[in-house]
């Protein structure tokens, strides 16, 4: 026990392995190491920087390359939109963990839990009786505003009375290490499936490592979904849960059928599902089969041609009136779009403190709502240094990076926000923490016979935190880990799949290593 | 079990069967080209016709004035029915088939059985498959052989023996009926034809043979006729012989038991029984066939008729189960 305490709480000793050299970003907080000169790692990681620290970069070089090709043979892929040949990609991975110290997640988690109670509360109340309009917090029209608000779901209590059954809250963390949410995803957050797959990649190539970090497990994310949707069933127990997919060409489709998979559940694409008498069935061999919960993978405009998009072909026709009549549960509820639009954002801590009388315990970051007059002129007058986005885009599209931006597209932008000011919000650029990440070495020696020998070295590369909460009749569960997703191009602060980023399996510490 | 997901297991099925088949196919040619003093031409035309694709090899290959020479070219037949991906029945392409279906069922295959799908597939477009392919053909073969044969045994030994593996195990019997049937046919007319001609009943013997480790059936027979290699005997082994994993009996009557399994016969409030009654009849039919002579034109009059109905019965299953709009 005594040396056990002492290894703990003695001195730190400098990395002369792996992490030799490792160059910190400046006014950049770094996950693993504290910045000073010469680099420590920080205090609850020591062991862990210890042991990889003791990595060669050829063995890395070379579980990495392994890594990749067992995700491309499992098949953890995603298409590559426009590409007519359907050609599919890993999702990029770098094999160094991210580690989330257990106090710092201890707080998120409570952070996390408190914001969802909110958001849930703010849907059941704009669609409901909209108490919230009549106490100032929110200006009501940027709330009737909003793209995501569907006026006709008014009045409807969904099965079980829960909305957001999945949520994914992108966390970042500034210069002085706080955490602040970036932005709530509501609608149909994914990612998760990179979360269970990558930690069986680091399980395999880090046992030891990984088994001196003692970290939270990941791998029953599948039992608490599956147990989130069987709990809003509108029937008993015999009941029949679905996963509906837009199908194989879409890019997330190795996560509709891993989720499937994993949760037993049959995977289901539109034209299987049909209604009739305001009660969803799916075409199956033996006949039709009642459907009770559909969790479904489909954006919502594509959800029933009756009532969203009639040109679409996708689709349920009468999925949204057996959805009124309570004969089926939608898991994400339709209408969640009003909640994590990004002009409402800046509203959210307003939100917790008008329905729960709490303070909020996750920071946020400032935000100017371009629908202000007073905010719309200081963005303008100030666009070379904010980050402008679109209020109702994802996945890194319909952005502006003010401080990177050539001067057309500033005066795009500038042209857009004048045009149409409800649809964007800016923020000042945080310096977005690092984490060491492996940079593989291009073959630039390929020429002599000895380089085949892979290699690589390690660099700080941005980096945030999606962690996944689930919420089922019980209330909010978060799941104790999340996808840390990494900008792995040099000096890159997005880190979107879309726009080249990858990911790092994130290792929630459950106390001291 | 969901319509569309039965009717890609049932072609999951089918298309593992048939690369299989055609890899086994190509290299049982390339051996007998070596082995039988054969004219070219005989030893290949036979793998396009079967697959049925003479049009579009006609079409792709023999546009000069000698069309007989293009039938005889080993090397352009070959790379026609591995590569040529304007040809449905190629091995890339009956690869790539049988991955995108299992990709879309992912969820109710196992993980295994999915995996070796997916390494066959991203084998067969690597640069490691065409050098294995350029310099030791046999091997390649033998390598496609393998990745689908342990794909059908990791099916049987890692999945779930319910519904999903009912329909793809139909899909694997009634795409093996084809092959043989198709592949009895087309020799036995030919080799008929050859035994008039050359060196009579030797060639003849040699190509029985090869017949047989086509279809994997050479040491079955031998031990089934002590020894005995003759044309009826043959093609009543491959029509008939009730223990034959590869006979056209065998496989009827099993893939009537799998839909039986599917569909119980009991079960009139189910959907499948027009197709179940159809397997039912050709099984009772060629179980009655296997009681009388079998010689001469009667086999060509027998293929046809199985091939025929195995045709009418998988649109059948469509309609019924498979979720096919009529």
């Amino acid at each position: 026990m005594q040396s056990q305490s002492q290894s703990q709480s003695g001195p730190i000793a400098q990395l002369a392995g792996l992490f030799e050299g490792y160059p910190g970003l400046a006014n950049t907080y770094d996950e693993m190491f504290d910045g000073a000169s010469p680099q420590l790692p920080r205090a609850p990681f020591a062991r862990i920087a210890a042991l990889l620290d003791k990595m060669r970069p050829e063995d890395l070089a070379r579980a990495q390359a392994l890594a990749e090709s067992a995700l491309l043979q499992q098949g953890v892929t995603f298409s590559v939109y426009g590409d007519s040949r359907g050609t599919e990609k890993i999702f990029p991975f770098c094999l160094l963990p991210r580690v989330v110290a257990a106090e710092d997640f201890r707080r998120l988690e409570r952070g996390l839990q408190q914001r969802l109670r909110a958001l849930s509360m703010f849907l059941d109340d704009i669609y409901g009786e909209q108490k919230i309009f009549g106490a100032g917090v929110i200006p009501p029209e940027m709330i009737l505003g909003a793209g995501g608000y569907r006026p006709m779901l008014r009045g409807l209590k969904p099965p079980g009375g829960v909305r957001i059954h999945v949520a994914g809250v992108d966390l970042i963390r500034d210069t002085d290490g706080t955490w602040r949410v970036l932005e709530d995803n509501l609608r149909t957050p994914s990612g998760v499936s990179y979360v269970v797959e990558n930690r069986l990649v680091s399980k395999r190539m880090f046992p030891k490592v990984f088994d001196a970090a003692r970290v939270h497990r990941v791998d029953h994310y599948p039992t608490r979904l599956a147990e989130t949707l069987r709990s809003v069933s509108p029937s008993g127990d015999d009941l029949c849960a679905v996963v509906l997919t837009p199908g194989p060409y879409n890019s997330a489709y190795f996560e509709h059928s891993f989720l499937a998979r994993t949760m037993g559940l049959e995977l289901v694409q539109a034209p299987d599902l049909f209604v009739d008498g305001d009660k969803v069935y799916c075409r199956t061999t033996r006949g039709p089969k009642r459907v009770d919960v559909i969790y479904r993978r489909t954006d919502e405009a594509f959800l029933d041609p009756d009532v969203f998009r009639p040109d679409s072909m996708l689709g349920v026709r009468g999925l949204m009136k057996a959805y009124a009549a309570g004969n089926v549960a939608l898991a994400n509820a339709p209408g969640n779009g009003v909640a994590d639009d990004k002009a409402i954002y800046p509203f959210v801590p307003d939100m917790i403190e008008y329905y729960l009388g709490e303070q909020p315990i996750l920071e946020q970051v400032a935000t100017y709502v371009c629908m202000f007059d007073d905010d719309r002129k200081y963005v303008l007058e100030h666009l070379d240094e904010m980050v402008v986005k679109a209020v109702d885009e994802a996945g890194g599209y319909g952005m502006l990076m003010g401080p990177q931006a050539s001067q057309a597209e500033l005066d795009e932008f500038r042209a857009r926000i004048t045009a149409e000011p409800r649809r964007y919000i800016a923020q000042r650029r945080i310096e977005l923490s690092s984490c060491p990440t492996w940079i593989a070495e291009s073959s630039s020696r390929a020429s002599s016979a000895i380089s085949l020998t892979p290699t690589g070295r390690v660099e700080p590369r941005r980096v945030d935190l999606r962690p996944y909460i689930l919420t089922s009749r019980e209330g909010p569960w978060v799941l104790p880990g999340g996808l840390t997703r990494v900008a792995l191009k040099q000096g890159s602060y997005v880190v979107n799949s879309s726009q080249g980023g990858g990911s790092k399996d994130t290792w929630v510490m459950k106390d001291h290593a | 079990m969901i319509s569309r997901v039965a009717d890609h297991c049932f072609w999951f099925g089918r298309y593992v069967e048939r690369a299989e088949a055609t890899a086994r196919m190509l290299g049982a040619s390339v051996s007998l080209a070596l082995d039988a003093e054969l004219p070219s031409a005989q030893v290949w035309r036979p793998v396009i016709v079967v697959t049925g694709e003479e049009d579009q090899y006609r079409e792709a290959q023999c546009a000069g004035d000698d069309e007989h020479a293009a039938w005889g070219e080993a090397e352009v037949v070959q790379r026609f029915m591995v590569w040529a991906d304007t040809n449905n029945s190629s091995l890339h392409q009956t690869l790539r088939a049988a991955r995108w279906n299992a990709r879309s069922i992912r969820e109710v295959l196992s993980l295994e059985t999915w995996e070796a799908v997916n390494e066959l597939h991203l084998w067969s477009d690597s640069s490691t498959a065409q050098a294995v392919y350029a310099n030791h053909r046999d091997q390649f073969y033998r390598h496609v052989r393998g990745g689908t044969q342990l794909a059908l045994g990791l099916m049987r030994s890692t999945m779930l023996h319910d519904e999903p593996l009912d329909f793809i195990w139909l899909g694997v019997l009634l795409e093996r009926v084809g092959q043989t049937a198709r592949m009895l046919d087309v020799h036995h007319h030919a080799f008929t034809l050859a035994s008039r001609n050359v060196g009579g009943e030797i060639v003849e013997t040699a190509l029985w043979l090869s017949l047989l480790r086509a279809l994997s059936g050479s040491e079955a027979y031998l031990k089934r006729s002590a020894g005995r290699v003759s044309s009826d005997a043959v093609a009543r082994f491959l029509v008939s012989e009730p223990a034959f994993p590869r006979s056209i009996a065998y496989c009827v009557h099993s893939a009537h038991d799998r839909l039986c399994g599917i569909r119980p016969p009991d079960r009139h409030d189910l959907p499948g029984g027009t197709s179940l009654e159809q397997l039912r009849v050709l099984d009772a039919w060629l179980t009655a066939r296997a009681k009388e002579p079998l010689a001469g034109s009667s086999v060509h009059d027998l293929l046809t008729h199985v091939v025929d109905e195995v045709q009418e019965i998988c649109g059948q299953l469509g309609k019924e189960l498979l979720g096919a709009t009529a």
